[in-house]
């Protein structure tokens, strides 16, 4: 059985709920007020023939009184609370910060497994493990998940947001969204769980991660130096990924918070501003129980949930290890659309077509692919350390399996980063590349400014270079990707000024505390680049943040060091330039056979080349064959000579004479040449070799047929 | 177009060198870096690290074959993959067998030996997959499309044949010869294993002008210089490589298999346009051996000179730089 949380603080918060007040439930129970104040406070505990009444009075059975998992559902029922009109008549119709992404899985899968990273549970030293569910949801498992969002007191607010479609983006999204429901019958589900990571804790309202993710925009709460930013601009995309603006929350904490753990819910809706009943409501709106707190008990806050609405919810955690689920409803997948012509052939088009966003096997497909691409070093480990991050990713429908749980595999999608990675981990890296497969590793030096705008150089950073041969599958060649403490890549770039012929190579950056904690400088330089980073974490540069705390000049330090990993990479793939043997590089280069676009064909008569050939050794052991000629357009076309030869591996070809020689059609044959009919685009002739003129036995020769023109010498 | 008697793979094996080292006189191994070869060029240059004593080299090979080598209802059996190092100017052709890496796998691998006695210059490297078919042993299923180069003097990995430059004061070089040409500014030498240009050093400033970088005048005098060498060179190993071709009684002259026919395969198809090189080679030929034509196909071989060096360019950049200079000094 759980163990539920202190009874005085359970009690408190359930008369709270039910808008009781201890000296009400004093009376009804026959005791003094002292009494239950006493319960509250913890002095005391109401003995068991007590408690039986306490649940009377709460309208709730015994069980829920001894075990205290839960709230009672005395009180006030879980509903939607949506935010009132501003009194000054102001509309925001729509999230900025939503506003910025548009709906993409792969930018969700960035936002989301990066907040997960940052909000790892770092001293058991075991990875963070996130899995992406796609839920398809149709027929009566859509009615039963629509009735458990109340969606009928949503609805009208749909509705009033279609009406004003027209005149704007959010509308129109959601107005799509409902449509697509509704006609195609279906809503998918995407749902995002974390595992060992710290869970929204916190106040409902006061500073924290629960408020950060529900109840702002915009604010950034890092846990730990090397964090990208958690929950700042990037929880957007949770909202932005909702063609419903619909997103369900059920969080494990890792701090308990009201003497509880598991199972904290809350839903939130953004929706642009829109008057319903005669009412103005400015936009968001939040799934849960009335505040009795808040004025007239409107406000709803989250809720501890029993097991039975959570699954209800499609919100049940796997464990009651501590982490997030974020369920993302009626998720939508606009910019798959962009890259589905260049997809590969071996995928099943649903019956809704290729311009479905909605199709989930695609997403599914999408989502392993960005999650590899940007998360790969993440979830390398080696040389016993573990990988930092476990993803994996499933699809289902109706709770039916449709794509099964993969667990994104680093070395298949990334296999050269990774390869590099895991050796440099695992020490085994080497000095000069002298073997395919091997990985070589060097330092380049990061000099950090002085904070504040003085002059001169803080120290140097030994940042950690790592070089090997390319794989197929990684990409794009010759790139440089550059990770930080995080190992999120932040930064892709190709090296310039490669030397023709280069072997094809990938190229991984270790920066601050990516580096090793032994790096000299690793928090400065952590810090620092931090700083250099924009909100979409894609690159290092010139931000308003590095300007203020160092200096307007200071990313130069950041050029510096991209220019001394060109150059180390380059040392390492390049042919160093020998010295000179005499004569100048440009005679050298002017002297080099290799292929010149071949000239133009002269004008004249038109020669004709073999297109196709059949041929098979006949019962006397001659070669039979059937031959195509193309002929290019031309007034007169030049006669050509059939060549029967024999293939030899050195030496002139022995010549086969012709047994027989027919024209079958387009061409006639005379004296072994063939004549073109002017006009005819193509011909076909037959022909057998003599026998006697086969040096060696036929089934052991290999036969190359030629057409020569003249006389065939 | 060229036909088997027996059923095939139609797909080619794919052929990655993963690693070149040098054994060395004094018995020791020199792993060369992977810059040693290219993968994008299919080349391997065995000079690279300035070794000129070097007395073997071994090449390490992974190779792919393409799906169905190991079709249960294949035509053949016994598959084996052999890698072929062969040598068109010695004719030695050296067979290595390769293993598989994993079983069932498709990826074979092993290594090369180059005995360098064995080479005078490029070798190319091919793979070939055999098995017995129809009870005949050792035939050839499938093969790599591309052969790999394996130059054993160059120290650049370049596929394409680089003919050699070298500098020398005509009149004090202890090549003898030379002298007698000490007031040429340069020659060329197509009777060394590659054909290779002498600059004479004797001429003052030859050396710096073909040296000079950036974008002046001097750059565009350099050029026209390159081209006019360049069209020199490539019409004197056009010549050395048509005289010398070995003749097949009954099928005319056979392609050679060392930098001459890398030369004439480069250059025919704008000596004798629109046909096939071997066609080419033997309309050259008869033309070259017969009673008429070759003083006309003159003009034809230094048209393709011409184009090879690119002196059209080169001329036009000089042009152009002669016309700013006179304006600027006008104004």
């Amino acid at each position: 059985m759980e163990t539920g949380e202190e009874f005085g603080p359970w009690l408190a918060r359930q008369l709270k709920l039910a808008g009781k007040t201890q000296a009400e439930l004093a009376e009804e129970l026959g005791l003094t007020r002292a009494a239950v104040s006493a319960w509250i406070t913890g002095r005391s505990t109401p003995r068991p023939t007590v408690m039986a009444d306490i649940a009377k009075a709460l309208g709730t059975d015994v069980s829920t009184v001894h075990t205290r998992t839960t709230d009672t559902r005395s009180g006030l029922p879980l509903t939607w609370y949506h935010r009132p009109g501003y009194p000054d008549g102001g509309r925001d119709l729509g999230n900025a910060a939503a506003f910025a992404f548009d709906a993409d899985v792969q930018v969700l899968a960035r936002e989301t497994c990066q907040n997960s990273l940052d909000e790892r549970l770092t001293d058991n030293g075991r990875p963070v493990r996130v899995r992406y569910t796609l839920h398809e949801l149709t027929g009566e498992a859509l009615d039963a998940f629509r009735d458990a969002i109340l969606w009928n007191e949503l609805f009208p607010h749909y509705s009033a947001v279609s009406e004003i479609a027209g005149h704007q983006k959010v509308g129109r999204v959601v107005d799509a969204g409902v449509r697509d429901m509704y006609e195609k019958g279906r809503l998918v589900l995407l749902r995002v769980d974390d595992y060992n990571a710290s869970g929204l804790t916190g106040d409902d309202y006061a500073d924290g991660k629960f408020a950060a993710v529900v109840r702002r925009q915009l604010e950034s709460l890092k846990s730990g130096t090397a964090a990208g930013g958690s929950y700042g601009l990037g929880k957007a995309t949770l909202w932005a990924t909702s063609a419903l603006g619909l997103v369900l929350i059920n969080s494990t904490l890792s701090v308990p918070h009201e003497g509880r753990t598991e199972r904290r819910v809350i839903g939130r809706l953004e929706l642009p501003w829109r008057e319903v009943n005669g009412e103005p409501y400015a936009g968001p709106a939040w799934f849960g129980r009335p505040d009795p707190d808040s004025p007239g008990a409107r406000v709803v806050r989250s809720w501890w949930a029993d097991e039975e609405t959570v699954a209800r919810l499609h919100l049940t955690r796997d464990s009651d290890e501590p982490g997030t689920s974020f369920l993302i409803v009626g998720a939508h997948d606009v910019a798959s659309l962009e890259g589905s012509v260049s997809e590969g052939d071996d995928e099943i088009t649903e019956e809704e077509g290729s311009e479905d966003t909605r199709d989930i096997r695609r997403m599914h497909r999408r989502l392993v692919e960005a999650l590899g691409r940007d998360f790969w070093a993440a979830m390398t480990g080696g040389g016993g350390r573990l990988p930092l991050l476990e993803v994996s990713v499933r699809a289902l429908r109706n709770g039916e399996e449709v794509v099964p749980e993969q667990q994104v595999d680093p070395s298949v999608e990334q296999p050269s980063r990774t390869r590099a990675l895991r050796a440099y981990y695992e020490g085994a890296t080497v000095d000069r590349l002298t073997e395919a497969g091997q990985v070589a590793a060097r330092t380049v030096p990061l000099k950090l400014p002085l904070q504040g705008g003085a002059r001169g150089t803080l120290g140097t950073h030994q940042a950690v270079l790592l070089v090997t041969e390319a794989e197929d599958r990684d990409g794009t060649k010759n790139q440089v990707h550059s990770l930080r403490g995080n190992r999120m890549t932040v930064r892709k770039a190709g090296v310039p000024r490669l030397p023709v012929g280069t072997n094809p190579f990938q190229a991984v950056l270790l920066v601050g505390e990516a580096a090793g904690e032994s790096a000299p400088f690793a928090q400065e330089a952590e810090e620092f680049l931090r700083a250099a980073e924009p909100p979409e974490h894609d690159r290092w540069g010139q931000t308003e943040e590095l300007t203020l705390r160092w200096s307007p000049s200071a990313y130069r330090r950041i050029s510096m060091l991209t220019s001394e990993v060109n150059n180390a990479v380059r040392d390492l793939v390049a042919r160093p330039r020998r010295g000179n043997q005499g004569g100048g590089e440009a005679l050298r280069k002017a002297l080099t056979v290799r292929k010149r676009p071949k000239a133009k064909a002269p004008s004249g008569p038109v020669i004709p080349v073999l297109e196709g050939l059949e041929a098979t050794i006949g019962d006397g052991g001659e070669w039979q064959i059937t031959a195509e000629v193309s002929i290019p357009k031309g007034d007169q076309v030049v006669p050509m000579v059939p060549i029967a030869q024999l293939d030899v591996r050195s030496g002139g070809r022995p010549r086969l004479e012709w047994a027989e020689l027919v024209a079958v059609e387009g061409c006639e044959v005379q004296d072994g040449t063939l004549r073109f009919a002017p006009g005819i685009r193509s011909a076909t002739f037959r022909g057998a070799t003599d026998i006697t003129s086969h040096p060696v036995r036929t089934s052991l020769t290999r036969l190359v047929l030629e057409l020569r023109a003249g006389k065939g010498e | 177009m060229k036909i088997y008697p027996y059923k095939r793979l139609n797909r080619p094996i794919t052929l990655r060198v993963t690693s070149v080292s040098l054994r060395l006189p004094d018995g020791t191994r020199d792993r060369l870096e992977t810059t040693a070869y290219s993968t994008q060029q299919q080349a391997v240059a065995l000079g690279i690290a300035g070794h000129d004593d070097w007395s073997s080299a071994t090449i390490g090979l992974s190779a792919t074959l393409p799906p169905g080598a190991d079709a249960p209802d294949a035509a053949w059996s016994d598959l084996r993959v052999l890698a072929v190092l062969t040598d068109g100017e010695t004719n030695v052709r050296t067979s290595t067998e390769l293993t598989r890496d994993t079983e069932n796998g498709r990826d074979w691998s092993g290594s090369v030996e180059v005995l360098r006695d064995d080479h005078l210059g490029r070798a190319s490297l091919a793979v070939y997959a055999v098995g017995t078919v129809d009870g005949v042993r050792g035939r050839s299923i499938a093969e790599t499309d591309r052969s790999w180069v394996v130059d054993t003097v160059s120290d650049e990995p370049v596929r394409g044949l680089r003919l050699e430059v070298q500098k020398a004061s005509f009149s004090r070089s202890s090549r003898d010869w030379l002298r007698v040409y000490a007031d040429a500014p340069w020659v060329v030498d197509t009777s060394a294993r590659v054909p290779t240009v002498f600059v004479n050093t004797d001429v003052e400033g030859v050396m710096g002008l073909l040296d000079s970088k950036g974008s002046g005048v001097d750059s565009k005098v350099r050029d026209l210089l390159v081209a006019q060498m360049a069209t020199d060179v490539w019409t004197a190993v056009f010549h050395s490589a048509i005289g010398d071709l070995e003749v097949e009684p009954g099928s005319g002259p056979v392609f050679p298999t060392d930098w001459q026919g890398e030369v004439l395969r480069e250059m025919l198809p704008d000596v004798v346009p629109g046909v096939h090189v071997e066609e080419a080679l033997r309309q050259v030929h008869r033309r070259r051996t017969g009673e008429s034509g070759w003083a006309e196909l003159q003009t034809r071989i230094h048209y393709a000179a011409v184009r090879r060096a690119e002196a059209s360019r080169a001329l036009g950049y000089v042009i152009r730089a002669l016309e700013q200079m006179n304006r600027e000094s006008e104004t």
